[in-house]
């Protein structure tokens, strides 16, 4: 057995098609095991981490203690605690369905084309691994021509008196057509900062024509954890996925995203933002294909690391031969605060039709000493001018935000002279 | 009655080259003195170590603002004192608004002096008002520092700010440097309402002209790094006439 597989009793092992995909992710990650070295999605990220730690699953079915995590605005929540579905508000908008993944795969045969579908578990490893655990998680599904009022809010909390566990979650998201919503995936925890274990997540998210999801994360994991998502995304004709990503937690930490853009005319834009300190790994990997004519997709990615930290960011773009009429633009811009501080950055643009609009860029610099000592010079701290100043480089992206409270939630999550305020 | 500021003896530099040597000058409540000197006096360099700028050493001397240590403060502690440098080239800092900046330095310094914060409301309405006299608009507070200012408009931001601080000892520092007429005056007029018998001003200039707006007591003509002559209001005009060769030439 290899490490982070692991035999567990997992609830739904007597539905045959569950078990098989359990069985397939199993086995594809029996054979590619974790990503080498010199894998190349990899090259930068390394998860050496795993091969000398092990990490269990949670058993399915543990039972969760204390479904309360208040949040500063209105939202309907869906509460994960250690790994298991808890709760969800009672009071779930019109047209929305909400299950945990579990009951959606028992009663609901209509999903089973969709869960494994776009996470593909011979390309993406961890994908695999989720798979071969495969139940837990949640099910939205918002009905046609449905606009949810308020932001549908995933918790997961961890509460960090379990050392070295493994938490398998996927999630699947389905917009009918012209529908529109804004989910947000908020990971916290409570207890200690330096407790390790790892959140293995893949959200399976499919946009009909005309529909629209606005997708936040906050990533705030305790210090020593490990957390890997990936965003499989596919969005129809006229479909629109705009994303938002904070990373601030974790000691190994990646958010790939990959958007299909199906049909004419989908569009998309992946924005992120990172701040990382100590001796961690932060990672936002992109993946846009852009598939057919009239497409666009846009991204910045925004990053400060401080002490022996690292940011990556791996982004590509793929513009197929029919694909023209199409735009991707992509920019990363970072701020390192130490000398020991690292970016490394990848853009990939694979263009293969003529006739696009393409670009991408990256810089990175340090905090400006000039405006430091400006502050200073009026009373205002050392410590509390650099947060400031830190504050005002992310405020670009964290600006392209539409909802006005869970913007200023991201802004507060960024600034920890803010939380505090 | 106590100096504001009493520099004794002074030696200091940057980069390893001593630039100031041997400066000697007291401030006391209510006075306004004019230090004038010719390019490459030092007039930054003594600025720029009086408000403790990283990189300025000082090797020897001594220097006391309210009876304290001043070179013992960090650059934010000396502001929280009571120290406060009108900058010549004001940063730009993009993405920081005009009021949030000056809330976080008030802050600062009530938190210093042990006073409650400012109420936002109240805080926000005393800077409109006292950004309307010098003729910032509530369009321009609300922008960010110094971002898409003309360089008059920063100088006056320079003035709200002291208005907004209330300094007991204020640092000129080239303050009419790219402004015209009119700009001199607004400036002018705020740092004159601005001053009171407790309070003390120190102007640095080249030229003579900002001290037709704001009239000092003394005025010290610096060259080689020491004040070389120090007289009145008069002394000012009597360099414009004949220029600083005629009093540098001797002492350098």
């Amino acid at each position: 057995m290899s490490k982070l597989l692991h035999d567990i009793k997992l609830i739904g092992d007597d539905i045959p098609w569950l078990k098989d995909m359990r069985s397939a992710g199993r086995d594809a990650f029996a054979v590619s095991g974790l990503p080498q070295p010199k894998a190349e999605a990899w090259k930068y990220t390394k998860p050496i981490r795993f091969f000398a730690e092990d990490f269990l699953p949670a058993p399915h079915g543990e039972s969760c203690s204390s479904p309360n995590k208040n949040l500063p605005f209105n939202a309907c929540k869906i509460y994960f605690e250690n790994g298991v579905f808890c709760s969800c508000d009672e009071d779930i908008p019109q047209g929305v369905e909400v299950l945990p993944l579990i009951e959606a795969i028992m009663f609901k045969p209509e999903i089973r084309g969709k869960i494994g579908a776009s996470a593909d578990i011979t390309k993406h490893q961890f994908a695999a691994l989720n798979q071969a655990y495969l139940g837990e998680g949640v099910y939205i599904k918002v009905a046609a021509g449905t606009k949810v009022a308020k932001p549908l809010v995933i918790i997961n909390h961890i509460t960090t008196d379990r050392e070295l566990r493994q938490y398998s979650l996927r999630n699947l998201v389905i917009m009918e057509d012209s529908s529109k919503a804004e989910i947000m995936e908020y990971y916290c925890y409570d207890g200690e900062l330096k407790s390790s274990y790892f959140v293995n997540m893949v959200n399976e998210i499919y946009i009909g024509e005309n529909a629209s999801l606005h997708h936040y994360k906050l990533q705030s994991e305790a210090y020593k954890a490990a957390h890997i998502a990936l965003n499989s995304v596919f969005v129809a004709g006229y479909g629109e996925y705009k994303s938002f990503c904070l990373q601030k937690g974790a000691d190994l930490s990646r958010n790939e995203t990959k958007v299909i853009l199906s049909a004419e005319y989908a569009k998309t834009e992946v924005d992120a933002a990172y701040i990382m300190n100590g001796w961690a790994t932060i990672d936002t990997t992109t993946d846009i294909e852009h598939l057919k004519p009239f497409t666009q997709s846009s991204q910045l990615v925004k990053g400060v690391i401080g002490g022996q930290a690292k940011g990556v960011f791996q982004g590509k773009i793929h513009i197929a031969p029919q694909a023209v009429k199409t735009e991707g633009y992509q920019l990363h811009k970072a701020m390192l605060l130490s000398d020991e501080a690292e970016i490394d950055v990848k853009p990939e643009l694979e263009i293969f039709a003529d006739d696009v609009k393409c670009s991408h860029g990256a810089a990175s610099g340090e905090l400006n000493a000039d405006q430091l000592f400006y502050m200073r010079s009026r009373g205002i701290g050392e410590e509390e001018a650099r947060q400031i100043l830190i504050d005002a480089y992310l405020n670009d992206v964290i600006a392209k935000i539409d909802n006005q409270e869970i913007k200023q939630f991201m802004s507060m999550a960024a600034n920890p002279l803010k939380e505090r305020e | 009655m106590e100096p504001l500021l009493e520099i004794e003896d002074l030696y200091a530099g940057v980069e390893g080259k001593e630039i100031i040597k041997g400066f000697n000058l007291v401030i006391n409540p209510g006075e306004i003195h004019a230090i004038m000197g010719p390019n490459g006096a030092g007039k930054s360099t003594l600025s720029n170590v009086l408000c403790g700028k990283p990189g300025y050493k000082v090797t020897s001397g001594r220097v006391k603002f309210k009876g304290k240590d001043l070179l013992k403060m960090s650059a934010e502690e000396r502001a929280r004192e009571g120290l406060f440098m009108f900058m010549q080239y004001p940063v730009d800092i993009p993405g920081v608004s005009v009021t949030s900046f000056l809330k976080h330095a008030v802050n600062a310094v009530r938190e210093h002096r042990g006073e409650s914060e400012l109420d936002t409301m109240e805080f926000i309405k005393m800077v409109r008002e006292e950004g309307r006299k010098l003729g910032l608009t509530p369009e321009m507070i609300k922008r960010d520092v110094n971002v898409g200012f003309s360089g008059g408009e920063k100088k006056k931001l320079e003035t709200l700010q002291m208005s907004i601080l209330k300094p007991d000892l204020a640092i000129l520092d080239e303050a009419d440097s790219g402004l015209d007429v009119d700009a001199i005056k607004v400036v002018a007029d705020g740092v004159n309402a601005l001053h009171t018998q407790d309070k003390g001003l120190l102007i640095i200039t080249h030229y003579q002209k900002l001290l037709n707006y704001i009239v000092p007591h003394f005025v010290h003509i610096y060259a080689g790094g020491k004040i070389v002559t120090t007289g009145g209001r008069e002394l000012a005009l009597e360099l414009e006439e004949k220029g600083y060769a005629a009093f540098v030439k001797d002492n350098q």
